[in-house]
């Protein structure tokens, strides 16, 4: 570990109601990969974020070689020699791979790119980091790890001093990432200062000499990793804050009817072979990492994505779920995380969300019965308090919370027996969480079965009766709410898998 | 269809027989051969030197503008005005010529001058302005419509025959040599696909046309200057339909006004035939250009089998339909 | 400006169909007195009623599209086609008159099955369905009737002229009425039925409407259809209007059916649509149309002020949807 390249310190951000970055501090240091660790939301994308310009900061300063700077856009960033691989990669497909790395800045001989020089170039690149890529190749053609190993070329390329990871490895086979473990060391040799942010906690003991944990946007401390073991990360992840009023005990009564059962389930990479039985009743929780692969799960049960196989009952009876249409009509409901883009129509009224799922019932043939239509909105209205002037306002004025009960009045229309929630309170303030509980309790208790993906641990251990707790698309746990801790769930979210 | 899973284009590497840039061009230069070989085989007729000619007489004014409209497609857009374009663009030129004594040079300068001037506009009303690429073009499309019948008056412009003063420029396209046609034209058409080709391939223009129609985003933020890039693939297409309307006025007696609509088909189709991807960020010009030629050997090919050249408009719209069906399976099969 | 948008009143019949009157009745009034009073007499109202009865129906048809944020510019030349291949049949063929107009209906359906088909079930860009859907009814028209004009019969033909009587009977504008009555029994669907519901829903976002279990291949193919029925009955009043049709044209009739669409208030982004808009954006269109005739203007102009007028209210609406993110 050489010299300190990137000094960050006492960096703090504020978005409307949420103080994301409260005084964080980092330090990297030439020729060290430092992992930046925390659950999901602590702030470590954000920090980044700051850093390269794409967010301002709002006080705290950022030292690099020396000086004070302030990078406004990545572009700013790239050329002092700050560069970030992105977990979603930013390429132009049709191109070729030396395009693609040159792309802004190319070679010219008069008025002709010179792509051999530019291939040549890539070449040299590439032989630097010890791999095989033809430049020449189309981006699109190239396996995702391939692509991610042309981000990191192009990275080199802009003589970066400071390379910053964000979650490379989420993507990629375990050759593929033997290959760019190869790459970082190759790079950390050569005196870059690397930031590597991930959730796998085997990689971080492989790679990585220093760890920085965030926890609620707050800084938590920094360890040498070598000293250090998984169980002392872990602890400074979770922390010792209280939970509010954790469920202790599982409260579906005894003896409930099975509602639900899914069996081998595949879908793509991210779903492998999950199963899981869902009661009468009952809030089975659903925890794990980002892209664990829960999301996944709900839409190929829901029909929203291809399944590739696997079985699935209700009430006992197996049935076959192609399209969302299947899936509404055995009785299952799905409220998606992102309200905005899957779960309501903003620019249509309360009652015309309402009543979406379920129209036919309020149509006399053809035409739709506005009244009742009418009558269903308002009884919702008021049942789930949910806050609008009237059901006529469109759900684009209303807030985050109110637009959730929009969608959880559109099942109920639908009289949907299995409603899987996909992080149910994401973007809703405090106190419309609270009513968001206090109703999916309700929901539960009238003999709905619900499904809740969340990835708040508060969340988790304050609402699910039981927890499945998924990990890169497997399911690596099963827990009763009685012996679930914050420690074991997270243990199983970041099993190693070999 | 949004899905929430980002898109990892799980690149396989062992490409396919019938590989999507070579192979689409290969498979339709088959088809041109094929196609020239059955009209062959089913007319006496069609086995004449004065077809071949005919052929190549269709394809000066199609082929130049299929070669500027791939530049819209490429950043996936598109260009509908280019048919009543062409025809706008010859008329006011061969206006100038034939009622106010304009040297045929000026003439022809005009037209290319007005061609560049809607490709801007039409940039800038798709770039800059936002507007959907067909819909600003269909308005566009309309205008240049209105605009030629408005200058002319109504009457069809007979741009000088051969013999006349000033009629120069046809033999630009076909001279006379012991009673026969020499098209000469195609020599310049290849010249300014290898010119073009040259531009998409190897200058900072052809690569950001690309780069936009491959990912407009990803190219902005590696500091590209998007929009400037965007507004040129439409004035690159204004310039070769002002090619085109000097291609169309040396081949044809006269130039009417009204006509035009449908033309945009023949270039379109000709692109698309040719690889070029309705997504954006997929094609070649020589790919372009050999789509062309399937277009015209229908043109001018189906009258000889028994069927009026109105088969030719009901089949090309089929062949295109077919060609962006092509397109969407190969995608679906390279998402998966 | 502001007080007088959120004027309850004002708020109820819709701020932009105001403007939209307000611009009719100004218009009216310049064009009577640009023409020295040459304009009021009721010839002109009714010569561009005639406009207005087929222009209207296509309007309404691409309305119905539009609002599921596709677009169909094939309305034109499908609706020749539709009245040349049925006045074909009628005037050489001697099919009976009924089952002619019944010729034209099934076209125009037919048409829209193929464009609602391919952009629905099999994601084709409805620009490029609405090309080749052009050409193809250009071709297949001018195939039919071998490249000639159509006449189909006059008001005198005692046996078959009575279709006529569909646009103006003794004077009296039964046109209007019909185009009122469809316009209304558009209106119906577009807001209060299911079709309309989804349609519009879908338009806005397909994906959740997708995700509440709806068919939205469907209701999507559902909407070219109907703009595909609303076509057939167009041909049937542009020759019940001029009895002339001509092969191979066609095309300058997209732009202003489209015109009277958006001017009317409808997103070009899909799931805002307003009949009672369309409407009224089609009577300045027949308004303008018939003005140009009467000041003896060039007709050409009104392809460059149609196409402007899209132009502009397109890209208004381009930017209110900006100023709103």
């Amino acid at each position: 570990m050489g010299e300190v390249i990137l000094t960050m310190k006492g960096i703090d951000k504020s978005f409307p109601g949420v103080h994301a970055l409260d005084h964080v501090d980092l330090e990297v240091r030439k020729g060290e990969v430092h992992a930046l660790m925390g659950e999901n939301g602590a702030g470590k994308s954000t920090l980044m974020k700051v850093l390269t310009g794409i967010y301002k900061k709002d006080s705290g300063t950022i030292t690099y070689e020396g000086k004070e700077v302030e990078f406004h856009n990545t572009r700013e960033a790239q050329d002092a020699g700050v560069v970030i691989v992105h977990q979603e990669l930013n390429m132009l497909g049709h191109l070729t791979v030396a395009q693609n790395i040159f792309i802004g800045r190319e070679f010219k001989k008069g008025i002709r790119i010179d792509d051999k020089k530019m291939n040549e170039e890539a070449k040299k690149l590439f032989d630097r980091m010890h791999i095989d890529i033809d430049p020449k190749e189309t981006m699109s053609r190239l396996t995702v790890g391939k692509q991610q190993m042309c981000e990191i070329a192009k990275a080199i390329s802009h003589k970066a001093k400071v390379i910053i990871f964000d979650e490379p490895s989420a993507a990629l086979t375990e050759a593929e990432i033997e290959e760019l473990f190869k790459i970082i060391r190759d790079l950390r040799e050569q005196g870059l200062g690397i930031v590597y942010i991930s959730h796998r906690m085997d990689e971080i003991k492989v790679i990585t000499d220093r760890v920085t944990v965030m926890r609620y946007g707050t800084y938590v401390g920094t360890l040498i990793t070598k000293d250090s073991t998984k169980d002392d990360i872990i602890n400074m992840m979770v922390g010792r804050v209280i939970y509010e009023d954790p469920k202790t005990q599982n409260m579906t009564p005894k003896g409930s009817p099975v509602v639900l059962k899914v069996e081998h389930l595949n879908a793509g990479k991210m779903v492998q072979d999950v199963s899981f039985e869902l009661h009468k009743g009952e809030i089975l929780g659903f925890s794990g990492l980002m892209g664990a692969g829960r999301t996944e799960t709900a839409r190929a049960l829901f029909g929203a994505d291809p399944m590739d196989s696997g079985d699935i009952y209700v009430n006992g009876q197996k049935v076959t779920i192609k399209s969302p249409q299947d899936a509404v009509k055995y009785g299952i409901g799905y409220l998606s995380e992102d309200r905005k883009r899957y779960g309501i129509v903003v620019q249509k009224s309360v009652a015309e969300n309402t009543t979406m799922a379920d129209l036919d019932a309020f149509a006399n043939g053809p035409f739709i019965d506005k009244k009742k239509e009418k009558e269903i909105a308002e009884k919702y209205v008021e049942s789930l308090a949910t806050k609008t002037p009237s059901v006529d306002q469109l759900v684009v004025n209303l807030s985050g919370g109110n637009q959730q009960k929009v969608v959880i009045a559109k099942w109920l229309t639908r009289n949907c027996d299995i409603l899987i929630f996909d992080e149910p309170t994401r973007g809703i303030d405090v106190g419309a969480k609270n009513e968001i509980y206090k109703l999916m309790n309700q929901l539960a208790a009238e003999g709905k079965a619900i499904i809740m993906i969340s990835s708040e641990m508060t969340e988790i251990l304050r609402m699910s009766d039981r927890i499945v707790v998924m990990c890169e698309g497997k399911k690596t746990g099963e827990l009763d709410i009685s012996e679930a801790t914050q420690e074991n769930i997270m243990n199983m979210a970041t099993r190693e898998i070999n | 269809m949004a899905n929430k899973t980002v898109s990892k284009t799980a690149g396989t590497n062992n490409r396919s027989f019938i590989d999507r840039m070579g192979g689409q061009k290969f498979i339709v230069i088959l088809i041109v051969i094929a196609l020239f070989i059955l009209f062959c085989a089913m007319s006496p007729q069609f086995r004449k030197y004065t077809t071949v000619v005919s052929i190549l007489d269709y394809s000066y004014y199609i082929a130049l503008m299929a070669i500027g409209v791939t530049f819209p497609l490429l950043t996936a857009g598109v260009d509908l005005s280019i048919g009543t374009g062409l025809i706008c663009y010859s008329l006011i030129g061969g206006y100038l010529i034939v009622h106010h004594d304009w040297p045929t040079g000026a003439g022809i300068l005009v037209t290319i001058l007005i061609g560049v001037v809607f490709g801007v506009i039409n940039g800038c009303l798709v770039a800059l302005m936002d507007l959907p690429a067909f819909l600003a073009t269909l308005c566009t499309c309309m205008i240049t419509r209105g605009l030629g019948s408005i200058v002319v008056g109504g009457y069809g412009i007979p741009w000088p025959t051969a013999t006349q003063p000033g009629g120069w420029f046809r033999n630009i396209f076909k001279i006379q040599m012991d009673g026969m046609n020499i098209p000469i034209g195609f020599l310049w058409i290849v010249l300014l696909v290898i010119i073009m080709s040259f531009v998409l391939n190897h200058t900072k223009v052809g690569r950001y046309t690309l780069a936009i129609g491959s990912n407009k985003e990803a190219t902005r933020l590696s500091g590209v200057n998007v929009k400037f890039y965007h507004v040129f693939a439409y004035v690159i297409c204004g310039f070769f339909t002002g090619l085109a309307a000097i291609a169309y006025s040396a081949i044809f007696p006269t130039v009417q006004p009204g006509s035009g609509a449908g033309f945009e088909l023949d270039a379109i189709g000709g692109a698309i035939i040719g690889g070029v991807s309705m997504t954006g960020g997929v094609g070649s010009i020589t790919g372009t250009f050999a789509g062309v030629f399937v277009i015209c050997l229908l043109k001018t090919g189906l009258p000889f089998i028994g069927l009026t050249a109105n088969w030719q408009q009901i089949i090309t719209g089929l062949v295109l339909i077919a060609s962006v069906l092509i397109d969407i399976l190969n995608r679906k099969k390279e998402g998966k | 400006m502001e007080a007088i948008k959120q004027n309850p009143l004002v708020k109820k019949v819709g701020f932009n169909r105001i403007v939209l009157c307000i611009v009719l009745i100004l218009m009216y009034a310049l064009f009577c007195a640009l023409t020295g009073g040459n304009f009021v007499g009721s010839s002109r109202i009714l010569s561009a009623l005639n406009y207005a009865y087929f222009l209207g129906f296509l309007s309404l048809g691409v309305t119905f599209v539009i609002a599921t944020g596709g677009i169909d510019f094939s309305i034109g030349p499908v609706m020749f086609c539709c009245a040349l291949i049925a006045g074909f049949s009628l005037v050489t063929y001697g099919v009976p008159l009924p089952a002619a107009l019944l010729i034209s209906l099934v076209i125009g359906i037919g048409f829209g099955i193929f464009n609602g088909y391919l952009v629905a079930y099999w994601s084709v860009p409805s620009f490029i369905t609405s090309m080749a859907s052009m050409n193809i009814a250009k071709g297949l028209a001018s195939v039919f009737t071998r490249t000639q004009s159509v006449n189909w019969p006059q008001a005198n033909d005692t046996a078959n002229g009575w279709y006529r009587y569909l646009v103006r009977y003794n004077d009296i504008p039964v046109g209007l009425i019909i185009l009122i009555v469809v316009a209304v029994i558009c209106a119906v669907i577009l807001n209060k039925t299911k079709m309309g519901r989804y349609i519009l829903c879908l338009g806005s976002n397909k994906e959740a409407v997708r995700l509440s279990g709806v068919n939205v291949k469907k209701w999507e193919m559902m909407a070219y259809i109907l703009c595909g029925l609303l076509v057939g009955i167009s041909a049937i009043f542009y020759v019940g209007a001029y009895t002339t049709v001509q092969p191979g044209y066609g095309d300058q009739y997209n732009n202003e059916a489209i015109a009277g669409c958006v001017m009317g208030g409808t997103s070009m982004a899909g799931g805002l649509a307003s009949i009672s808009g369309t409407i009224i954006g089609v009577f300045i269109i027949s308004l303008l149309q018939e003005g140009i005739l009467a000041l003896g203007i060039n007709k050409n102009y009104q392809l460059i002020i149609t196409g402007i007028i899209v132009i502009v209210a397109v890209f208004s609406d381009v930017v209110a949807r900006r100023r709103k993110n």
